[in-house]
């Protein structure tokens, strides 16, 4: 079966190899492998801005700040029974103290106990979706009235720095990509036109036995076509290489925002479309080119 | 009888130099055979130019195959090239295919199928002494067999107007009388040949063949040919 980007042989004479061929499919290997990792680097950062701004935004803790241990416990649990009735709060989970004080440790070591250090009651809450100002408000006003010492912090109030950091990373990788298409697209025309300067004049004899100017683009996307997909291949596999070496990294720190996710299977899916992208652009560009070309002969 | 072209009142200038053919008026019968002669820079290559439709006239009119050529837009000029055989002077063979590619270039670019030019291509290898040489490159032709090369690949595809550039100008004077014969051949089965020169003695070799002198841009028919329609040819061997 002959696909449809396939050269004949006697066509494939007509350009030879070694004059389009050469480095061009090298160049788009690095292109592709550094679009690859682009486009990783948005779709990762992407599903993460998504995954925290739904996830975490979504969250909030309660303080406790009372002194004495015993009344501590008891508020914990009165309040955690009020915050389950309260309007768009979908789950509510008392945080045992033991728990409280291992995240405490990090700072102020295990002495934390035998210190008589009076650690908050913690109680963890989910609202059913992000909750807006006026929500946070009604739900701090409520809660004073139900004990004076007790303070609400919201997740995304902390987190929306992180975000929006996360988000200007984000727009930097999707202009990382779109520059790095161009240039791909760039490196393309270039190219073909250093190929159509190379074989001028073979494509005017063509051209006076009748070759359309069809005929004559169509030679060189083919050509192109073929060096964009051994390249995109190539590009592909080292970015996959780097990308799989990346998140086994990312595992290992085993907390944080970007580590324990794994690289979602849209994202693989992208990553397997770009060759093809890339494929189709340099096609086009080639096509473009050698028309544009031609346009100025008779 | 429909001409094969028609040239009214036609120049030709390159950029803004002095005009390189002017008031070029004639008309190509089918089926004629013509010498186009004159001297270094009279313009002959420049009249075939516009013939095998490689420039548009700077002014004037030419008709070719009943088609003004001078408007028509350049996407259907292919269509009009591929009734045209050439033979260029510097013989224009792509370097880097063989003597059978070459040969074989006019009916790629038609779309003949591989299997349905294999037959035409050997048989034109054959007739100009090249079956050994197929494969070899123009580089390792003598300069006689590229033209040879050159020559079959204008005609190969039987066209219905040959133009040929000084075609026996690196042949021997045997292979010349044979590419005549050739030219001769193709004319008698209907091709319009119009063969630029300026070997006097090959005007002497086709009995029929009809003289159209160019001198200093300018027409000049010494013979009356190009207002009459062509006699017969006889090949004088």
């Amino acid at each position: 079966m002959r696909l449809p980007f396939s050269i004949p042989d006697h066509d494939r004479r007509l350009i030879p190899d070694g004059r389009l061929a050469g480095i061009m499919p090298w160049i788009i290997a690095i292109m592709l492998f550094l679009t690859a990792l682009s486009a990783a680097t948005a779709v990762r950062l992407g599903y993460s801005v998504q995954a925290n701004s739904s996830g975490l935004a979504r969250q909030a803790t309660v303080q406790l700040l009372e002194p004495d241990p015993a009344a501590r416990a008891t508020d914990q649990k009165r309040i955690a029974a009020w915050l389950e009735r309260f309007p768009g709060v979908s789950a509510v989970r008392a945080v045992p103290e033991s728990e409280a004080r291992q995240l405490l440790e990090p700072w102020i070591g295990s002495a934390v106990e035998d210190a008589g250090i009076p650690v908050p009651a913690l109680i963890d809450i989910a609202f059913a979706s992000p909750p807006d100002n006026a929500q946070l408000r009604a739900l701090r006003i409520q809660l004073v009235r139900q004990t004076s010492n007790a303070r609400v912090d919201t997740h995304s109030s902390w987190i929306a720095p992180l975000l929006s950091f996360l988000r200007t990373i984000l727009w930097i990788a999707l202009s990382v990509l779109l520059l790095l298409l161009v240039a791909t697209a760039a490196t393309v025309a270039l190219s073909v036109r250093a190929a159509l300067n190379t074989h001028r004049s073979t494509i005017e004899i063509m051209h006076m036995m009748g070759s359309t100017d069809l005929q004559v683009a169509r030679l060189f996307q083919r050509r192109i076509a073929l060096d964009s997909l051994f390249g995109g291949g190539l590009g592909l596999s080292a970015a996959i290489l780097v990308l799989v070496l990346v998140g086994q990294r990312f595992s290992a720190l085993g907390s944080g925002l970007l580590a324990g996710e794994s690289f979602p299977i849209i994202g693989w899916l992208l990553l397997a479309l770009i060759p093809l992208a890339v494929t189709g652009l340099a096609m086009l560009m080639a096509r473009w080119t050698v028309l544009s070309a031609l346009k100025r002969m008779l | 009888m429909q001409s094969v072209a028609e040239f009214d009142n036609v120049g030709l200038r390159y950029g803004t130099d002095a005009e390189t053919l002017s008031d070029i008026s004639f008309k190509l019968f089918p089926g004629s055979f013509y010498f186009l002669t004159g001297p270094s820079g009279a313009g002959k290559t420049s009249l075939l130019k516009l013939l095998y439709l490689a420039h548009r006239p700077s002014r004037g009119a030419i008709h070719m195959f009943g088609q003004d050529i001078v408007t028509m837009p350049r996407a259907r000029l292919p269509g009009f090239r591929r009734r045209i055989g050439v033979v260029f002077q510097d013989f224009r063979l792509v370097p880097h295919l063989s003597a059978f590619d070459n040969i074989a270039l006019p009916l790629r670019i038609a779309g003949i199928a591989e299997r349905d030019l294999l037959g035409p291509v050997g048989e034109m290898l054959s007739w100009i002494g090249l079956t050994e040489r197929a494969d070899a490159r123009p580089a390792t032709l003598s300069g006689g067999e590229q033209q040879r090369v050159a020559i079959a690949r204008a005609v190969i595809g039987r066209p219905e107007l040959l133009v040929a550039d000084e075609p026996t100008g690196n042949v021997d004077p045997d292979m010349a009388v044979r590419l005549l014969q050739l030219f001769a051949a193709l004319n008698r089965l209907g091709t319009t040949v119009v063969v630029a020169t300026h070997d006097i003695h090959l005007l002497q070799e086709i009995e029929g063949a009809q003289m159209v002198r160019l001198d200093k841009g300018r027409l000049s028919d010494p013979t009356g040919s190009l207002k009459y329609p062509p006699r017969p040819l006889v090949l004088r061997s």
